[in-house]
């Protein structure tokens, strides 16, 4: 029988590894249509959890209406984004330009971009300071379990990581969204011969993947009641590898490495320094890029 | 002589010139560099309101013929940008004597372009034991965690608390609160059963609580922000820890209680400043504070209001023949001033003697242990 340590260890590795998940998600599903990384998904997050204080902030409505409002926001937002920072870039007339590896990083400076003027205008607005939260809010109650704790929060992110995931595969396998969601990114150029409205259904991409950084952003910051303006830095970087990991463009791939990453960093603690255990997400994108160029799941799989 | 068009513009040009620039010798010019933006910003903001309050009511009083004028710069508490705000300061022969930094780090960084120019540099904030050591120049209106460590030692010992771990950030000044704490308490016969750092900043905890429980101390010594302190305390609760803490001045900050809410009760600190003090400086700062903030006034704009006022009494020692070198002297012969964060004088190495106030988390305020 495993000891309470180490049980303990793993049920606070699985919570860190769910919190990475949800932004994964958002990310991966992103960068499998356009095959360019967004960078200001940090940013979308950290949007997300500000719009969910000032709505608790000024209403104090139910925990459901805030996580709605969140999740419209980051649709907003991400409709915003892409048409300020990738569709002024997009050239889909021809091979040429699709091909142009130019074009996609220039979109990488766009939305690098638009992330540092998201930042610092919330910095100027709210200050660098963690934010003040209602502690009423918070979804931190401990829950006991045998000899370890969890609290409800884990559960709350647990069942909307599922239902995103599930949700997310139903749409792009099941609906004729999906469907063209899934022709872009297989090949964007066919998709439009054959008449799918490719500007359209990046907005729809950018659109859902936004709002699922948004409320992922409000979750975590309600979970650890911590939001700040750089609040999307950290958990950007442990998405960003964990969709290495798990092959750049498959969800439940990015899913299984973001929980990996999680008890990894949890379980790190007990044999080293706390300082060190951001590393083991750099150390694992390095072992990734070295022996599976592939990802972890990558090779075998569609695309999204 | 034939007074030509361009002779006639440059003597007007001249002559609107040299009031100004007369005017422009007799201020008395003070550098401050603390970070503006980035994620410290927060903590200079406070120091720059802080200053504005002490400098606009030295300026008000009369106490010298010329204004006196701060001059801020933004160093991101980044070393590099310290260095080269440092030389700017240095380079600016108005300039006579400096402000800050916030961080041990940049402060240390500075310091070395401060001692090989000559000019007196008093922080508010940095604490770590080396600072006030490098040169002349050095001084600081903060106790050390030296001095910090020890109270606690003792405190803890009182206490009957023989076991501790020990938690602080990765940063020069986390590691001065491990040593400053450590040396004393083990030479008193105490147990350090856990140390461990963490980046700053962090935003999950819960790792380091669970094998720090697995260590059984009997109380926890921490080094740590008021930030990272709620992050912590919330942490404690929600895994039932049942531990005792103890922390050093630096988590002293209401927007630690606001954060951390219940979990901040029975937080043991040391610290200098309590805006509950009924002093009438005190009240009189809390006051002046109020009109602009929302909340008291924590240790640290306490500290950089102290700092300012240290350094403009020490103007008015050293005019007329405000020089560097005079100012420091001046600075250095700072005996008992009756600050906010009580009486400072510093010792020969520009260190201040202060007296630290024990205080505790009770019904959501700090209230003071006696």
């Amino acid at each position: 029988m495993l000891d309470p340590y180490i049980l303990q260890q793993l049920a606070i590795g699985l919570s860190l590894g769910m919190i990475y998940a949800l932004m994964a998600i958002g990310f991966t599903l992103i960068f499998g249509v356009l095959n360019v990384v967004n960078f200001a998904h940090g940013e979308i997050y950290t949007i997300g959890a500000f719009a969910g204080l000032m709505v608790i902030s000024v209403f104090g409505p139910p925990l459901l209406v805030v996580l709605f409002i969140a999740l419209a926001t980051g649709a907003l937002a991400g409709f915003g984004l892409e048409r300020l920072a990738f569709r002024p870039f997009r050239r889909f007339s021809d091979e040429a330009s699709l091909k142009s590896r130019a074009m996609r990083e220039a979109t990488l400076m766009s939305s690098l971009a638009m992330s540092i003027i998201a930042r610092e205008a919330m910095e100027m607005i709210f200050g660098s300071q963690f934010q003040s939260v209602d502690l009423a809010y918070l979804i931190n109650k401990p829950i006991g379990i045998g000899p370890i704790t969890i609290v409800n929060g884990d559960l709350i992110i647990f069942g909307i990581t599922v239902v995103m995931l599930g949700g997310l595969q139903w749409l792009l396998k099941k609906s004729p969204v999906g469907l063209s969601i899934r022709a872009v990114s297989n090949n964007a150029l066919g998709a439009k011969y054959c008449g799918i409205n490719t500007d359209r259904t990046i907005i729809i991409t950018f659109v859902i993947g936004s709002a699922m950084g948004a409320l992922a952003g409000i979750l975590v910051g309600l979970y650890y009641g911590a939001i700040f303006p750089s609040m999307g830095f950290t958990p950007g970087i442990k998405a960003f590898v964990a969709m290495v990991m798990g092959g750049l463009s498959s969800i439940p791939g990015a899913v299984i490495s973001a929980i990996i990453l999680g008890l990894s960093e949890s379980l790190s603690t007990s044999f080293m320094s706390s300082v060190w255990s951001d590393m083991v997400a750099y150390a694992f994108l390095l072992l990734t890029l070295i022996f599976f160029p592939q990802g972890l799941f990558g090779a075998r799989r569609e695309r999204v | 002589m034939k007074l030509t068009r361009r002779t006639a513009i440059a003597i007007a040009v001249t002559a609107a010139l040299t009031p100004a620039a007369a005017f422009a010798e007799e201020t008395v010019k003070i550098g401050y560099q603390l970070p503006l933006t980035g994620n410290t910003a927060q903590y200079g903001q406070d120091f720059k309101d802080a200053a504005e309050i002490a400098l606009t009511k030295f300026n008000a009083s009369g106490a010298l013929p010329v204004p006196v004028e701060i001059i801020y710069e933004d160093s991101r508490s980044d070393a590099k940008e310290g260095v080269t705000i440092a030389r700017k300061f240095v380079d600016d022969d108005g300039i006579v004597g400096v402000l800050g930094d916030f961080t041990s780090t940049v402060s240390m960084a500075a310091a070395q372009v401060y001692k090989k120019a000559g000019m007196a540099q008093l922080s508010q904030t940095a604490s770590h034991p080396d600072f006030a050591k490098i040169s002349k120049w050095q001084f600081r209106n903060i106790t050390t965690q030296d001095q910090e460590g020890s109270v606690n030692a003792q405190w803890m010992l009182d206490q009957g608390i023989k076991k501790v771990a020990v938690i602080a950030e990765q940063t020069d000044w986390g590691q001065s609160v491990v040593k400053g704490f450590v040396e004393p308490f083990e030479a008193a016969g105490g147990e350090i059963v856990y140390t461990e750092f963490f980046n700053r900043g962090l935003a999950d905890f819960r790792p380091i609580i669970t094998k720090l429980e697995n260590n059984t101390p009997d109380a926890v010594y921490t080094g740590f922000f008021y930030e990272d302190g709620g992050q912590f305390l919330k942490q404690m609760k929600q895994l039932d820890a049942g531990i005792p803490v103890y922390s050093t001045s630096a988590a002293y900050n209401d927007k630690l209680i606001e954060l951390a809410g219940d979990a901040s009760e029975g937080l043991f600190l040391t610290a200098t400043f309590l805006p509950t003090r009924m002093d009438a400086n005190v009240q009189e700062f809390v006051g002046e504070w109020s009109k602009t903030h929302d909340a008291a006034p924590g240790q640290f704009p306490a500290q950089a209001y102290d700092a300012v006022n240290i350094m403009l009494s020490a103007v008015v020692k050293a005019y007329p023949e405000i020089t560097r070198e005079s100012l420091r002297d001046a600075l250095a012969e700072t005996t008992d001033f009756p600050g906010v964060t009580g009486n400072t004088s510093f010792d020969e190495n520009g260190e201040p003697l202060k007296e630290l106030t024990k205080a505790s988390v009770s019904n959501g305020m700090f209230v003071e242990v006696q």
